[in-house]
């Protein structure tokens, strides 16, 4: 019922390469990038139901570790970002072990608690990272003997990753495992006492999560070539956290659709400036209230209620 | 295989002082069929949380087919085929009724992370074998038609089957069930004895909690009885009803003389009044067209068996429980769609069961917070600023709250969450006195205490009442609320079935039957014409 859309998004990214427009390109290159991550927190916050506020972290994570595993062993870029993407799905496993623990606002906190210190140390580590000033000249990703210096020779990669990480989020959300996620959203208790171990379960989606992440921090790493903390923030949780909200929390199509809805809004935003974090924060808010199931969805009623509300009227 | 398939050995369970289970031994044979029964706060559901692993006992034993269960995680002994359903078994609602079953399934067709991410496992939920048994299960409790509904639309008694379904999913061969009855209505209470028979027939061990003494009459045929924490009898039924331990357990002690009835009060106008009224939760029917009095300056208790809808009476006269009522007076006063604020501005005050005190205030504090309706409605500028006659009012109240119990005065200044149970029963009690309510309404003020601390209790209550309040009482010790009751009302399943004074009503057979069922079988219009002593209330 839902094969048509891979290869529609295909046929959609295959027409924006063919206008040639590079600031289009490069747009795609950034939401395919914003999508791993989404995606990552969508599994755990959204199908699973545990809130993290600390994904930012596992992005950064992913970059500079892939930034400096190539710079320290003069490895590949392909090969840092696979090391990188491993660490950090192994400490995204240990952190839920650490984490889950705690539930509700406890969680939240733990893992905004997570997401800062690790912020903390990008900045003050300046012997590893740079500090403020940041790690310059990253490679950019060679593949098969091709440099893929720009946004052209970027976008498949990106969109490849991309589309593997929908592929395996859905088929994932659709097999027992993905049940038994379901089930631990709505009620840890209930599905405990009917054999599912639940903390093993967050555990290994947090680590899927985790590793979504990092393959778009590496991914990102190699696209910029210049790494500094700022894009690694709690501000960015907050907006990944946003596309989730926006894409309906539990529903990966919707995600990517809520990840394109906030880059374009970000376009617009730029002038604000930094005060675009307070757009987003109004934005979490009314689309929380006012579309809880998602913007796709939330559209999808309001269309249906008003077809019914004309044909109503047309029969009168 | 020889020997029990369960076997507990003297488990012990404390929380903090309170001994919530002492030396709690014994066995359960493959293929029995045992009820569980025992009063409000027996320790019944922590005794089913220690069966599956959720509290580990302090000392004792559980040993499952042969090896020790204790300490093992909820879902280790889920897989070795022990599993329990909750009291309150809500369906996955955003799981269609058959995913719900699957959910139960899942952890024996776990599939790896790669292979599910590849897409390997949508198979197993779609058509393979998940699938199957999960549909399979739905038909052995009749719910396969709805398999592909969303689970929220269910009954309360299909959500009970559903939760059934789901603990057969996981494989089990012991089924406990907590209180799998609990709020369906006769038919449904039918339809679920016998899908419990039939699964008995197939094999299955099970041990169930119900409070409902005709459906476990009818299933069980031994029953084991828990009062504080201990099992007090184990055996047939007929036994276990005739047995004086579990009388006493269930309907307080009788040793107490039993003297002529009180003199009714001449009751003008009742001060409470409702005709009709109507509680329900989601498709459950907690209250059916329940009328009664309360006269001034009376007692009025309130019994029957848990679950018979005597909290949900209290919450809903006090406005805290959405209900419908053809009529609902209070002092000549409509009550319908008076906010519960209003109403406790107005005079009606609840001591809630369980007390729920602001444990992290004084008890000054506590005592205080019960003015707050009051000043309120006066107008907001009274919340922020105690006036002259405010201040007056308060001292002599509380002064009121504390020759009642000298002791609070002692500890006003103490933490209300340190204080004893029967400490913070006073502090509730008092908390609602500070309102300066017409009408008191207590729910259950002996829960998890000393039989002692009830006595003085129901003193105060008595004294109360003499001092010109209205008391309206929900207790389980119904030999001891009965026996200071001006009136009582007997509830069984929503409904009223039988009312007359207190003392009279002690010696009626409809309440030892709303606790522990018929013990004869009676012909069907046995019951058609009203309890003798019944009279017109107020």
């Amino acid at each position: 019922m839902t094969w048509w859309r891979i290869p529609a998004l295909i046929i959609a990214l295959l027409a924006c390469a063919a206008t040639g427009n590079g600031y289009l390109v490069s747009l795609l290159v950034v939401i395919g990038l914003q999508a791993l991550p989404a995606i990552g927190l969508a599994l755990i916050a959204g199908f699973t139901g545990q809130i993290s506020l600390g994904h930012a972290a596992f992005y950064g994570l992913g970059a500079y570790g892939a930034a400096l595993i190539g710079k320290w062993l003069g490895i590949p870029a392909w090969l840092d970002i696979l090391l990188s993407t491993a660490v950090v799905a192994l400490l995204a496993w240990a952190i839920g072990w650490l984490v889950f623990r705690l539930k509700g606002h406890y969680l939240a906190m733990a893992t905004l608690a997570f997401g800062i210190i690790v912020q903390i140390c990008f900045v003050e580590m300046h012997g590893v990272t740079g500090g403020p000033d940041g790690l310059t000249g990253i490679p950019p990703l060679r593949l098969f003997g091709f440099t893929l210096g720009n946004d052209f020779a970027m976008l498949p990669v990106v969109w490849l990753a991309t589309i593997a990480a929908i592929l395996g989020a859905q088929n994932l959300v659709a097999s027992p495992t993905g049940l038994a996620m379901r089930a631990i959203s709505e009620n840890e208790a209930t599905a405990r006492s009917l054999g599912n171990d639940v903390q093993s379960t967050k555990r290994l989606i947090m680590m899927v999560s985790g590793l979504f992440c990092a393959l778009g921090g590496g991914l990102y790493a190699h696209y910029i070539g210049y790494l500094s903390p700022g894009p690694f923030d709690v501000g960015f949780s907050i907006k990944l956290l946003l596309m989730v909200a926006i894409g309906g929390f539990a529903d990966v199509w919707g995600v990517l659709i809520g990840v394109i809805f906030i880059t374009l809004i970000g376009e617009l935003l730029k002038p604000l400036g930094a005060y675009d974090i307070v757009a987003y924060g109004a934005l979490l808010v009314v689309s929380v209230i006012y579309c809880p199931d998602g913007l796709p969805r939330g559209i999808a009623t309001l269309a249906s209620r008003a077809r019914r509300t004309g044909a109503a009227g047309s029969m009168r | 295989m020889s020997g029990p398939l369960l076997s507990i050995q003297a488990a012990s369970v404390q929380f903090g002082a309170f001994r919530a289970l002492t030396d709690v031994s014994f066995d359960v044979g493959a293929g029995e069929l045992v009820a569980l029964i025992g009063p409000n706060g027996a320790g019944k559901t922590t005794l089913l949380n220690v069966l599956s692993g959720e509290i580990i006992p302090q000392t004792g034993s559980v040993r499952f087919d042969g090896e020790t269960i204790t300490g093992e995680a909820p879902h280790d002994i889920v897989a070795r085929g022990l599993a329990r359903t909750f009291q309150a078994a809500e369906p996955f609602q955003r799981l269609s009724v058959r995913e719900n079953v699957m959910v139960g399934g899942v952890p024996r067709h776990r599939l790896g992370l790669l292979p599910s991410m590849i897409g390997r496992g949508a198979e197993l939920l779609s058509h393979g074998k998940l699938r199957r048994e999960a549909d399979a299960h739905l038909a052995a409790v009749g719910l396969y038609e709805l398999a592909d509904q969303s689970a929220s639309i269910l009954t309360a008694g299909q959500r009970r089957l559903l939760g059934i379904a789901r603990v057969l999913a996981s494989g089990a061969r012991m089924l406990v069930l907590d209180e799998p009855g609990a709020g369906l209505n006769d038919l449904e209470k039918r339809a679920l004895g016998d899908i419990i028979l039939s699964l008995s027939r197939a094999g299955k061990t099970i041990l169930f909690i119900d409070h409902d003494m005709p459906l476990v009459s009818r299933l069980a045929r031994r029953i084991l009885v828990l009062d504080q924490g201990r099992i007090i009898a184990d055996g047939e039924p007929a036994a276990v009803r005739r047995n004086p331990q579990v009388l006493e357990a269930y309907l307080g002690r009788r040793d107490t003389a039993p003297e002529a009835p009180k003199v009714i009060r001449a009751v003008a106008p009742p001060l409470l009044e409702i005709g009709s009224l109507d509680v329900n939760y989601g498709g459950l029917r907690a209250l059916d067209r329940v009328s009664l009095g309360v006269g001034r300056g009376e007692i009025v208790a309130l019994v029957g068996a848990n679950g018979a809808g005597k909290s949900s009476l209290l919450r809903a006269v006090a406005g805290v429980e959405p209900c419908t009522a053809d009529r609902m007076t209070f002092d000549q006063v409509d009550l319908r769609g008076v906010a519960a604020d209003r109403r406790v501005a107005g005079g009606i005050n609840l001591v809630p069961e369980g007390r729920a005190l602001f444990g992290s205030l004084t008890v000054l504090q506590n005592l205080a917070a019960g003015r707050y309706a009051l000043r309120r409605t006066r107008g907001f500028h009274h919340v922020i600023w105690r006036s002259a006659a405010e201040r007056h009012g308060f001292e002599q109240r509380l002064e009121t709250v504390y020759q009642l119990f000298p002791v609070l005065k002692e500890r006003a200044d103490q933490l209300a969450g340190t204080l004893s149970g029967g400490q913070q029963q006073m502090v509730a009690i008092g908390r609602a006195l500070m309102g300066e309510p017409k009408l008191l309404m207590l729910d259950e003020p002996s829960l998890g205490l000393a039989p002692q601390v009830l006595t003085e209790i129901l003193r105060c209550v008595e004294r109360l009442r003499n001092q010109g309040l209205t008391i309206l009482l929900v207790e389980q010790n119904v030999t001891a609320a009965l026996s200071i009751a001006d009136r009582g009302y007997v509830l069984a399943n929503g409904r009223v079935v039988a009312e007359g004074p207190g003392r009279t009503l002690l010696q009626d057979h409809h309440l030892s039957e709303a606790y522990l069922g018929s013990s004869e079988v009676e012909p069907d219009g046995a019951h058609a014409g009203r309890n003798a002593v019944a009279i017109n209330g107020g």
